[in-house]
Parts: structure tokens; sequence; C-alpha cells
């Protein structure tokens, strides 16, 4: 074992004797290799984006809904509850109930479907917005009940052709019952990624509104069944949510019933990156089954290269080769092919993630860095020499174990 | 001192049972130190059984074989080897030089296998090459050289280890007269400088220029004569008949 190098030099000097057919060999792990890569960054990379953008949307929001017992009990989260909420619970910011409705508006430039977010002044929270003209409603508004509304400057666009509205009114119909909501704020898209983009041509117009103002409409507005927090960053969202369980819970005197469900935004979050995560998995493997078609593909041609060579073997043995040498000689033959295709693979594999990367980039309009793992290289790297010396075993053995005499004797 | 080779009633049985084949047949035979020795045989006489013996490329049924002093008979794989490279030199028919390295490589590769660092391995191999006459093909190919020459390649590559035994199985078998003079000039220069030779040949010509002839019949030794004492006895018996 002593001659390991020598055994190393000897086995790339038949490689350099087949440089054809050496690198035909190699294609099949560099293929496997650099498409794994390429799959787990891209994968990656496409999480992280992702999440960097939903983390601006909205961390700290915890959704409370109530159970299907609950609803059959006739509990329904009230507005008293969010104020209870709101005062009692540390580090909730805000708090709003998830209302709403959708009706429809006509304008010179048309028939609209209109989305009305009904919420407390709170609801400013929940999405990236910033006010461009006016302001947001505030909660005099939301306790007198006025129909007052805050519309997204594209879709203000959308219905007047221009976004200089505050003041202007939109006639909304709900069912058979129409009103006039007054525009008191026109918001401006935040700078957006391409995930977390709602708008589209032909979307609802979406106005923001006091939740009170359905009342003018024949609509209840002191239950709901779902309800959003905003809890702020100094405390654990996991711990507030308790909280709010706890305090709903007391409220409504059904403790243990679990008739409140949390939903943190965190956990969405991390719903959305298992399935990603899973989908990357999945790639990875049909990916690394390449892989092994290539390790195979190693083990066939040094099974060729074992027959062809029989004769040297012969000689080889003949003058002092142990068993020992003629497998080492070998297996580092298969492990070399398989550590430089490795090595191609990952530079490849690599420079095509990038090149994915920065394709999706450009054509979603949001900027996606390949996610480079060490462990992705490391994993990839030791599973090619795993390769090498798992496939190149067979033939070094068969090769190793010929009889000096019968070797010599064939041609 | 012993003999360098020392073989008592060795058998080589091939498929053992019905069909048994006795390629030695209780073959006994001493070689001593510096001896030029022919092996003389037709095909299918058990010659290159013997050779295989001889060196240690394959072990006997039965019988022992003792191997300058050491016992041989009953050694394994990888001890074979081991011997293989210290203790004997091949000279093949058919050369059996490796195609992609070229004649220093070539001649170095025993010395690998016995573990010799790099330097020094390349002197002994350049020195062995000079003594076959090849200093100016150090860096061929074998498929740039002629027959004669892949020969010498054999030769210097199977005294570069100074192994204490030379076997030569049929060295000129593939090769013209001129270059079959030319082999058997240096394997007889390597025995005047003290080597011991053992050539395997079916040509009687050949055996002629060794010093002892050992015949083998149907894996049996029929005839075991130093040539000189045959011609003596030649010329005394025509002389006679004259």
């Amino acid at each position: 074992m002593g001659n390991m190098i020598e055994y190393v030099k000897m086995a790339f000097k038949n490689i350099m004797a087949n440089k054809g057919r050496s690198f035909l060999t190699m294609l099949g792990i560099i293929i496997g290799i650099s498409s794994v890569i390429m799959v787990m960054s891209v994968g990656d990379g496409t999480t992280n984006a992702m999440n960097s953008e939903v983390a601006d949307l909205g961390t700290g929001q915890i959704s409370v809904y109530c159970s299907e017992e609950a609803a059959t009990e006739g509990e329904w989260i009230t507005p008293e509850d969010l104020t209870a909420i709101g005062e009692q619970v540390k580090g909730v910011d805000g708090a709003t109930p998830n209302d709403g409705s959708s009706g429809s508006t006509a304008t010179e430039k048309g028939e609209f479907a209109v989305q009305l977010n009904g919420g407390t002044e709170d609801l400013q929270r929940a999405v990236n917005y910033n006010i461009k003209r006016g302001a947001y409603f505030t909660s005099v508004d939301v306790e007198e009940g006025n129909r007052v509304c805050v519309i997204t400057s594209s879709d203000a666009k959308r219905l007047f052709g221009s976004d200089d509205v505050v003041g202007m009114d939109i006639e909304v119909t709900i069912g058979d019952i129409t009103g006039s909501y007054r525009i008191v704020g026109v918001t401006q898209q935040k700078e957006n990624g391409a995930f977390v983009s709602y708008t589209y041509e032909g979307a609802p117009v979406s106005l923001d509104v006091p939740y009170t103002s359905f009342e003018s409409y024949g609509w209840e507005s002191d239950s709901f069944y779902s309800a959003t927090i905003f809890a702020n960053d100094q405390v654990s969202g996991e711990k507030v949510a308790k909280e709010i369980v706890h305090l709903l819970e007391s409220r409504h005197q059904c403790a243990g019933e679990e008739y409140f469900q949390i939903q943190s935004f965190q956990d969405m979050v991390q719903e959305l990156n298992d399935i990603l995560g899973i989908v990357t998995t999945f790639i990875s493997c049909v990916a690394a089954i390449s892989l092994i078609v290539g390790g195979i593909g190693v083990m066939n041609i040094m099974l060729v290269s074992v027959t062809e060579r029989t004769r040297e073997i012969g000689i080889r043995k003949s003058l002092g080769a142990k068993t020992s040498s003629i497998l080492m000689q070998f297996l580092a033959e298969a492990a070399i092919l398989t550590v430089v295709g490795g090595i191609i693979g990952i530079l490849l594999g690599l420079l095509g993630s990038v090149g994915v990367c920065g394709l999706m980039s450009a054509s979603m309009g949001s900027t996606i860095h390949p996610g480079v793992k060490a462990s992705t290289i490391l994993g990839a790297t030791l599973f090619s020499c795993g390769i090498g010396v798992f496939f190149g075993i067979y033939p070094a053995r068969k090769a190793a174990k010929l009889s000096p005499i019968e070797a010599l004797r064939r041609n | 001192m012993g003999n360098l080779i020392k073989v008592q009633d060795m058998c080589k049985i091939y498929n053992p049972g019905e069909n048994e084949v006795r390629a030695l047949d209780h073959v006994s035979l001493e070689i001593d130190q510096g001896e030029f020795v022919a092996i003389i045989g037709h095909s299918g006489s058990g010659k290159s059984t013997l050779m295989n013996m001889l060196g240690c490329l394959d072990v006997p049924t039965s019988g022992s074989y003792y191997l300058n002093g050491k016992d041989v008979s009953s050694l394994k794989d990888n001890q074979l080897s081991e011997i293989r490279n210290q203790e004997i030199g091949f000279i093949f028919q058919g050369f059996n030089l490796i195609a992609n390295l070229n004649a220093v490589e070539n001649v170095e590769l025993p010395l690998i296998y016995r573990g010799i660092g790099r330097s020094e391995r390349n002197k002994m191999a350049k020195e062995a090459l000079k003594k076959v006459g090849l200093e100016k093909r150090m860096h061929h190919k074998p498929s740039e050289m002629s027959g004669g020459q892949q020969q010498r390649v054999a030769i210097a590559r199977a005294i570069a280890a100074e192994p204490p035994v030379i076997l030569a199985d049929e060295p000129t078998g593939n090769l013209d007269s001129a270059s079959t003079q030319e082999i058997m000039d240096i394997l007889k220069g390597l025995h005047r400088g003290g080597r011991s030779v053992i050539l395997i040949t079916h040509d009687s010509e050949i055996a002629e220029q060794a010093k002892r002839v050992v015949r083998i019949l149907d894996g049996k030794i029929v005839e075991d004569y130093y040539n000189k004492e045959k011609r003596k006895e030649k010329a005394e018996e025509t002389g006679y008949e004259k």
C-alpha cells in the first residue's frame, strides 16, 4: 500500500492513454453531479428569495380563527376580544378582524369587480404599502362606521385614469344595495418581488374599508370567523400566539376546547418552505439517479478495461505485482475518473445554477441568488468518490484475482 | 551452500478425477547457482508447466520446491508474487511489454513492485538497458522497436532487479535468426557474468548453446546432460565408428 502514489500515477497514465473513452465515462458523472448541484442551488436560492420577500410582507402576523366546534357553539371572535388582546397581550401592536365582501362598481372606464377588505385601522399593517396621497382611515372612522376607503394607486388609475382621487366617491354595489365610499387615501405598492405581487389584469379592485361600514349594508359586524393580530419583533410569535389563545379561551370560557386556532405567518412560511424542500429533494433524487447511472457507466468501462488489459495484468503479476497492487491500480483509475468528473460536474453545476438563477431573475423580475451550500458540494463530492470506489471495486477485484498464467495466456 | 533450485518429486495434475492430465509426473531436478540450463521438450511435454512451477506462477499438486533455500511449493498468492519479484527475472516468448509504457518505464515495473524509490529505480533501469545495448532506445514505446529490441527490453526488465534466476520461456520463438543469435549472446553473457539462466525451448539448436540440457517428455525428465560431455561422447562415438 505504500506505493499508492505509484498506483495513482499508473492509473493516471492509463486514463490519459484513453482520453476519449475516459471523457465519455466521466460525462455520466459530470451530468449527474452538475444536475444535483444545479437543482439544489436553484431550489435553495428560490426558497431564500421567497423567504426574504415574504418576510418583508408580514412577519409578526398571527391569524386567529374559529374551529368548526366553535362555530357550531356560536362562539365567534368579537371586536371586544380584539380590543382585549390589544390591551392585555404584551407585544401586540394591533389587531383587526378579517371581514370582507365583494361587489362591483362602474365608472367611465367600465365595470369592475370590487373586493372590500373590512378591518380596523390596523389593517394597514397587513400589507406592505405606503400611503401616497391622503391618509389611511382612522379609529374614528371605524367607530362611526364611516363609508371611507383606501385604494391602491394602480387600482385608482384603472378606475379613474389617475391616482389623484382623494375625496372622490366610489359607488359600490353589493348584492342589490349600492352605497358610496369616499376615498380617503391612496397607497403605493412597495417595490415587490415576483412571488408576492397580487395585481394582474382583470383582478378585482381592492379597497380597504372600516369593517363597521358593512353595517350600512345591513350586516352585523360584531362577530368574526377570523382575525389578524400584529405582534412586534421583540416578542416570540409563539408566545404571543399562546397568550392570545389563552385570553380568548378565558373570555369565552372554553379552556381546553380548542375553539380558537392559531396560524402565525412563520408557520405559513414554514409550510411553504417544507413544500419547496420536498420538491427540491424529489428533483434531486431524480438527478441522483443519473449519478448512479453514471457510476454504472464507470463500472462498465472498468470491466471492459479489465478484459482488454488481462494480459497487462498477467505481466504485472508475473513481475511481482500483488493482488492488492492490481486492486489499488484499478480502483485508483475508477476513483480518478469519478473524482475528476465530480470536480468538473461541481464547476458546471455552479455555473449552471448561476445561469438558471440569472434567467429566472430576468424573467420574473425578482433577484434570485443561487443558494450554494458547502454541504451540497461536499455531499456531491463524497457521493462521487463513493460511486467511484463502489462501482470500481467489482472490476478491480476481478482484475486482481486473475491468475498470472491464465492472464498471460490470453491475448 | 545448497542448490539454487531443488525440485523433488513434483507432480502437477490438471482436472483431478476422471480426465486428469499429469502435466508433471514425479519430476526431480537440481540446478546450482550460476548454471545455464536449457529445458527442452515438444509442446505438450510439460515443459511450460515446469516453467510455471519454477517461475512460481503456479503451485504443484504435490512434491516440494526449494528456491534459494526457501520452500515455495505451498506459498499463498501474495507470497508467490513477492518471490517472483525478488528471485526471478522472466523473459517471455511474446516479450510481454506493456504497450503504453516506454522502455525505461517497462524496465522499472518490477522495481516499482519491489518498492524502490523513483530516482534509484530510474538509474537501475537505465543501467539494465545499457547492458543490453539499448541506451539509444530508452524512451521508445514497444511499438517503435523491432522484435529483437523488444526482447532486449524484456531482458533488461528481467535483470534490472538482479534476481538470482533468469527464467526465459522460448525467448527466441518470435525472432528471426539474427535477432535470435543476438538474444542468445546476451543470455550467454549473463551466464558468464555469474547469473543462473534457465532457458525453456523446443529447439535443440538453441538448447545446444546452453551448458546443460534437461529433456522432458510426457511430464517426466528423460535426459539430463552437459553439452560438453555430450559433445565429447559424440566425438568419441563418431571417432570410434570411423
